[in-house]
Parts: C-alpha cells; structure tokens; sequence
C-alpha cells in the first residue's frame, strides 16, 4: 500500500489489504477502509460514533406502545408518584444490558445461539419458543398502538397499518446493516420530542424532582392495581427481548475487543436516554390526570390533551406513539429473525441481500405482516392486551436473566470477560428484585385479599 | 486502530478484518453442576407455574 495508501490518506480515507491471511477467519480478502485522524480525542470520537448505534437503539426501542401506554397509564394513575421507581430501573438497565454486550463481543455470535450451544437443544428450544411468543404477542401491541394513533389522527387504519408494515419491511431489505441502522438511530432521536411535550405540559419542576428523587407511595397505599402497575412498569422497561437483540446486533454489527468501553458509553447513554424519556411520558399521563381526564388508553390521551393544549400537541404525541412503535416492531421482530436463524444455523445478517438470507428475511417479514394482519381484524380490549403482554414479559425476563447470569459466569466461555463478584451481587440483587415481584403478582393472583382493596 | 506516524486510523467494525472470537462450538455444553442443574430445573417449574397465573389473571382482568 504505497502510493495508493499516501493518496488516500490525503483525502483522509485509507484503503489497505488485510494482512491476517491464513488465520481462518471469513473475509481475509476485504480490504480494510479507515479513516485517518491525527488526534486522540478526535479518534476517540469517531470510534465512538462507528460503534454508537445498538446500545442506543435497543434502549429507545424498548419504550415501544406498550411502554407509552404503561407509563402514561401509571402518570394518569398515580400523577408523578412513582417517577423514582422509573429511575431506580436505570441502572438495572445498564447492568443487564452491558453484560449482553461483553458476551456479544466477546462470542461474536446471539443470545440464542450462546443458550442452544451452552444448555443445550431443551433450553435452546425453550427459550426460542418463549421469545417468539412474547414477542409476537408484543408486535400484535405495537400494530395496535399504530392503529389506534392513525385513527385518532384521522387515517383510515386500513391503510395506514399496511402502510407501517410495508415500510418495516423495506428497512431491512436494502442488504445493509449501516443504512438500517443510521435510520433507526435518526428515529431514536425523535424521541427527544418527548422532553419537549412534558416540558409544554408538566408539573412544576420542583415536585418532579422530589417525587424522581424521594422514593413516595400515592394516596391509597399499596393496592393490587398500584402492584400490576409496577410489574407493568418493570416488564416493559427491562424486556426479554432486549438481550437477544442487543448481542444478535452487536453480532452483526462485529464489535471488536477494542469497542467495549464505547459500546458500555453507547448502552449508557441509551439507558439515560430511555429513562428520561419514561419519565416524560409519565409526565404527560399526570398533566392530562391533573385536567380531569380519564385515562383508556395513550391515543385518548393525546385526544384529551390535544383540547387544552392545541391539534399541534395531539398530533405531536400521536406520531410520538407511531414512532416508539414502529422501532419497538423493527427491534423486536429483528431479534425473534436473528434468534431463529442462529438456532437454525441459517444466514442471518443485514449486510445480506435478501437472495442470501431469504429464511431470515422471511421470518421477519412474516411477524411483521401477521402482527399488522392480526389487528386489523377483531375489535380486541386493546388497552388490556398490551398491559398484559408487558406483565408476561416481566415475569418471563427473570429466566432470561439467570441464563445471561449462568453465561456470564461461564470462565471457559468468557475468560477476563466473565463476571466479576461484584457484578453478581449486583445482578443477583436485581434478579431476586425481579422474582419478589413476579412472586407478589402471584401472591395477588391466587389470594386477591392480601392487599388492600382500593 | 493503529497508529502510524502520529496519525490514526479509525475503521468502522464492519470494514474491519474479522476478529478471532471464542469457539463456542468447540466448547461444547456446559458442565452441569448440581447448582446449574437446580436452579434450571426450578426455574422450568417457576415458568410453568407463572405463565399460567398470569394468563388465568389477564383473563380475569378481561371479564
């Protein structure tokens, strides 16, 4: 790489061939494309940014329909009482997820495939079937937030549900991982609308902060509603989901060793980024609460405030409601389509053309289409299947906590990047964080007098 | 990254050679302690019995 190297470097892009040949790995005859930099920080910065993207994605993705309508739900109910709750998931998040990426990175390969080969076929099984389950069902919710929001902004759902559909699926089709990607993240920064909305519409910024900082229970006590309602809360802030698509993504992404330190800031920052936003549309169910209104579901919600806050406002958290669904649909379906083509040893990667992963293809297209299909037919209690999926969700995450727990324990397979003691007491603190609440659902459901009746 | 002449070259992960990762397949299953054998047994209890109540409660919600 002479001359051609000191010209491509004058237009601060280097071209050079690989020079691992012989070292059995797959693309030895690609060349390596770089930028070239001359400070630090600004290479730490374009590191960053190239490794930016799943951390960020899987978290705003995970405040999909259904979040916005549990949170909302939970601000309409219980005003901003239980903001704390929502930033004491913060690190919960981070914790769970930045295991995900050790094992992605250092593994190269899925949460579906690790669980197959490490516990083997039973297990493997076990756990594709329970998160193809839970995720179809939540795709379902996601469509029929989709169709609940274009009515209301006056669509006819008949067409716009298709519509969502078709441009879902052509995300993925164009055969390459990057340009998927920089559409999602631009998609992702949307959601920064949220911080606007509950800044036109919150409460004083002085009972926020008190109610985010000071752990306070609202008026009545603890009731099996306010109970539902946290493991509501919990299920869809941290989603089984969530862990087989962050590793499949950071799979098919190749993170390096080297990326790790940017990929935990990339999943931090996403963390920080879901949490705030949680807490902007918990903000925004406790400002239509406070003018009177009851709540159904978040496109009344939307309707409720659009009367006092102007069209503008309405239409802004409609295609709020759209947008967090159209990237829950895409996150989701992407990780039941990687999961099931790693299980099945099938290609599986955005960087292929269709012709070249048509198994993979298909099943995405196919969960995207049925999902769309589903909810256009019945009239469905819709506010009720979407609180429930997000419940089954939170009790089925425990399982998948403990086989990440088992993996990251696994010297043999992770090596220096195994777990540390203190990063079990930490997950097994929030793990028995999670069983105690899936037990007091429990308790709630076979002895509904337990708890004080509201 | 490498470094060359004060200068640095970023290259996107995508761009890069792959990356020697562990060989899970070679590894096999993994050993099945008496306490990885517990806890995945409860927890195929645990799954059962949870999915069920809940589903028998979001029916009930449902009524």
């Amino acid at each position: 790489m002479k001359g051609k190297e000191e010209k491509a470097m004058t237009n601060k892009t280097l071209i050079m061939p690989t020079a691992v040949a012989g070292a059995g790995v797959e693309t030895e005859a690609t060349p390596v494309r770089g930028r070239v930099v001359k400070s630090k920080w600004t290479r730490d910065l374009l590191t960053f940014l190239m490794v930016f993207g799943p951390g960020l994605i899987v978290m705003v993705a995970d405040n999909d329909a259904g979040a916005v309508s549990t949170y909302s739900q939970a601000g309409a109910q219980y005003g901003t009482h239980l903001l704390w709750i929502v930033l004491l998931l913060l690190p919960v998040c981070y914790f769970i997820q930045e295991m995900v990426v050790r094992l992605g990175i250092a593994t190269g390969k899925g949460h579906a495939a690790m669980i197959y080969q490490r516990f083997g076929k039973w297990w493997g099984l076990f756990s594709l079937v329970d998160l193809q389950l839970v995720n179809f069902l939540t795709l379902v919710t996601e469509f029929a937030a989709i169709n609940l929001a274009l009515s209301k902004m006056g669509v006819d759902p008949r067409y716009g549900v298709p519509l969502a559909a078709a441009c879902l699926i052509m995300l993925v089709l164009t055969g390459s991982y990057r340009r998927w990607e920089r559409i999602v993240v631009f998609l992702c920064l949307l959601d920064f609308a949220w911080f606007w909305i509950a800044f036109r519409l919150g409460p004083p910024i002085g009972q926020i902060v008190k109610h985010a900082l000071v752990p306070s229970m609202p008026a009545g006590g603890i009731t099996p509603d306010l109970m539902f309602l946290v493991i509501a809360i919990v299920g869809t802030t941290i989603a089984p989901w969530q862990l087989f698509f962050q590793q499949s993504c950071i799979a098919d992404k190749r993170l390096r060793f080297a990326d790790l330190r940017w990929a935990r800031l990339d999943t931090f920052l996403g963390a920080c980024v879901t949490v705030t936003a949680a807490v902007c549309m918990m903000i925004a169910g406790a400002a239509s609460h406070a003018h009177g209104f009851h709540f159904t579901d978040p496109a009344q919600m939307a309707a409720d405030i659009g009367t006092y806050a102007g069209p503008a406002m309405r239409d802004l958290i409609l295609l709020m409601m759209i947008n967090a669904a159209v990237l829950g649909t895409t996150a989701i379906s992407l990780s039941s389509a990687w999961a099931y083509g790693e299980v099945r040893g099938w290609p599986h990667s955005l960087q292929l053309p269709w012709r070249e992963a048509r198994g993979f293809y298909a099943l995405y297209l196919l969960s995207v289409a049925a999902a769309a299909g589903i909810v256009l037919i019945p009239r469905a209690p819709l506010q009720l299947i979407i609180l429930g999926v997000q419940v089954l969700a939170g009790v089925i995450l425990p399982s998948a906590i403990i086989f990440l727990q088992l993996l990251l324990n696994d010297k043999e397979l992770l090596g220096e990047y195994a777990n540390k003691p203190w990063n079990n007491w930490v997950n097994w603190t929030i793990i028995v964080v999670l069983f105690i609440l899936s037990l007091i659902l429990a308790a709630q459901v076979t002895a509904p007098n337990l708890f004080p009746s509201t | 990254m490498t470094t060359k002449n004060d200068r640095y070259v970023v290259v996107h992960p995508l761009d890069d050679v792959f990356e020697t990762k562990v060989d899970t397949e070679a590894l096999g299953p993994m050993a099945m302690t008496r306490s990885v054998r517990f806890s995945l047994l409860s927890l195929r209890a645990y799954l059962i019995l949870m999915v069920l109540m809940v589903v028998y409660h979001v029916m009930m919600l449902a009524r």
